[in-house]
């Protein structure tokens, strides 16, 4: 495997799983506060022409427990959960995310210069 | 003069290389983080031309040797793993990236020139 135009499929295959991955980490930010939310995990994978996103799962870890007696959804401690989304983790996931677009994009226009210059050989 | 166009087959097989070169490497940096996933770079280009070049074997020596394309192989980049079991590093493959377009250029600037070369030497420029 390696040519040039099947590089311009992983590239942009690879920018789809990345910004796929990001919607996921804005969602889980997004629901931070909300109670009883599971963060989204989802993981990569090769498939046939690319990379692409696994099965999304929810992150089994216990959900924070809040202390406050005057909110309605308090039990007899006074407690209710939270979500177990840890913001820093979040934060970091969106960060290699980005990363790893930008990485793709670069590599995207690399080949479609390199095509372009093969065709302008063509020219006189 | 031009006996053989070998220059024209040399710019060719770098600018091939340099190609399926990039092409390895947009997969690499597609998968960078798939777990397990390890990075492949193809063969030095070195390594298929000039010197180090495997010859086609010949059981008698009047037979011809065909000299065909040189054939590169992908192997294993060999760099370290990550705790998923990945081994891409973005910064490696942007330099491969960088180091192919370059060959690529180098390529279709002798191919280009030749050409030229070839014209004048027809008469026609």
């Amino acid at each position: 495997m390696g040519d040039l135009l099947s590089g311009l499929q992983q590239a942009s295959n690879g920018m789809r799983a990345q910004s796929q991955r990001l919607r996921y980490v804005s969602e889980n930010i997004a629901n931070a506060d909300t109670p009883g939310y599971h963060r989204k995990t989802v993981s990569f994978r090769e498939i046939d022409g690319g990379v692409g996103l696994g099965p999304v799962r929810l992150d089994p870890t216990a959900a924070e427990r809040i202390y406050d007696p005057s909110n309605p959804l308090a039990d007899q401690t006074g407690h209710y959960d939270g979500s177990n989304v840890n913001l820093i983790v979040e934060i970091a996931d969106a960060r290699e995310a980005s990363r790893g677009y930008e990485a793709n994009l670069k590599i995207f226009d690399q080949i479609r210069q390199m095509h372009s210059d093969l065709l302008s050989l063509l020219k006189r | 003069m031009f006996t053989s166009l070998r220059v024209f087959a040399t710019a060719h097989a770098l600018a091939d290389h340099a190609a399926r070169s990039q092409g390895l490497i947009a997969r690499n940096v597609a998968n960078a983080d798939t777990p397990g996933f390890r990075a492949q770079r193809l063969e030095p280009f070195s390594a298929g031309t000039g010197a180090g070049a495997p010859a086609m074997r010949a059981t008698r020596p009047a037979h011809l040797s065909a000299g065909g394309a040189p054939e590169f192989r992908s192997v294993d980049a060999g760099t370290e793993a990550a705790p998923n079991g990945n081994t891409v590093s973005v910064e490696e493959e942007m330099l491969a990236a960088a180091g192919a377009q370059r060959a690529h250029q180098e390529a279709l600037l002798v191919y280009r020139h030749a050409l030229g070369l070839l014209r004048g030497a027809l008469g026609r420029s």
